[in-house]
């Protein structure tokens, strides 16, 4: 079960799942912008202002789920030292940093339409802006410790610290008056969003997550590439 | 209809600002990914390259890892 799970055989999986991911990503793509830009109809409210929430939003939710994934992984790694897990949060770290960037820039920019400021020091923005800030701790941890255990303890006390701002930025819609509109989707009860605006949603959602598990793969093997170049210059 | 397609009704500059920022970080990201990928790739070939015959053949022999790379850039090459 475990040999399954050598980096070579990880490493013809990932070849292969790159493959895949290339081949379909284009088509995908643009099915999500025809719906994104063109299919999917104007709020009544925000009018077409509201397209913007087709890259907000799965922007923001991949941030937070890569920073969640980081925790979980520094926290069986911290306890079971599986190697394996260190090299997945080095290569998801700069993919959610990139999407946490990404819905704070895009939210502003829907922010100056619908709001008629570009900025505001709400709870959802500021605890946003505290997360992009731990991403960055995070890969500094990388970047400046030389020492790996000292780079696992460290990376794990930013992520494990980080991730008390997971909850916050989730309900600081609820406990706090802002200006940033509440959950239009939730997992358990009924969403208030259209379904015309629901499936471009969730297809611009699936473009995202496929570029994430791209850009974490393409990292992944590099990590894999450099362990095996220092093994060949040991032996 | 194509004017009201790039105008969006007035909010043309934020959509196309928020898609065009979102695409191009996006692309930056991927080749400059690409890039360092395709840089360890090389590295590690120049590596290969170094040792002995039989050292090479035991490392091709134990490594998956190595012989993939060997047959991605033949088939690059």
């Amino acid at each position: 079960m475990f040999k399954y799970f050598s980096s070579s055989n990880i490493y013809l999986l990932i070849q292969k799942l790159i493959k895949l991911i290339n081949s379909i990503f284009f088509l995908i793509l643009v099915i999500g912008l025809t719906f994104a830009l063109i299919l999917s109809p104007p709020d009544y409210l925000q009018g077409d202002a509201v397209r913007i929430m087709y890259v907000h939003v799965p922007a923001a939710w991949i941030g937070l789920a890569c920073f969640s994934v980081i925790t979980l992984l520094s926290v069986l790694n911290f306890v079971f030292k599986v190697k394996n897990f260190y090299f997945i949060n080095k290569s998801i770290a700069p993919i959610g940093l990139l999407f946490t960037c990404l819905a704070i820039i895009t939210g502003s920019l829907w922010g100056q339409p619908t709001w008629g400021t570009w900025w505001a020091w709400d709870a959802r923005l500021t605890s946003m802006v505290v997360l992009m800030f731990f991403y960055i701790f995070y890969i500094l941890t990388f970047k400046l410790l030389k020492k790996e255990e000292l780079i696992i303890k460290v990376s794990s006390i930013i992520a494990v610290v980080g991730s008390i701002n997971l909850p916050i930025i989730k309900y600081s819609v609820e406990w706090w008056a802002t200006l940033h509109q509440p959950a239009s989707i939730k997992i358990i009860g009924s969403s208030s969003i259209h379904p015309e605006m629901l499936l471009p949603l969730m297809v611009m959602l699936l473009v995202f997550l496929l570029y994430a598990a791209l850009i974490f793969l393409m990292k992944y093997k590099t990590e894999i590439i450099r362990i095996k170049k220092k093994n060949i210059k040991r032996n | 209809m194509i004017s009201n397609f790039i105008t969006m009704n007035g909010y043309g500059v934020y959509i196309w600002l928020s898609f065009s920022v979102v695409f191009i970080s996006c692309a930056v990201v991927y080749f400059k990914t690409k890039k360092t990928l395709i840089k360890y790739e090389q590295e590690f070939l120049a590596e290969l390259q170094k040792l002995t015959l039989e050292e090479k053949n035991k490392a091709l022999e134990n490594s998956k890892v190595a012989q993939q790379i060997l047959a991605t850039s033949c088939e690059t090459n």
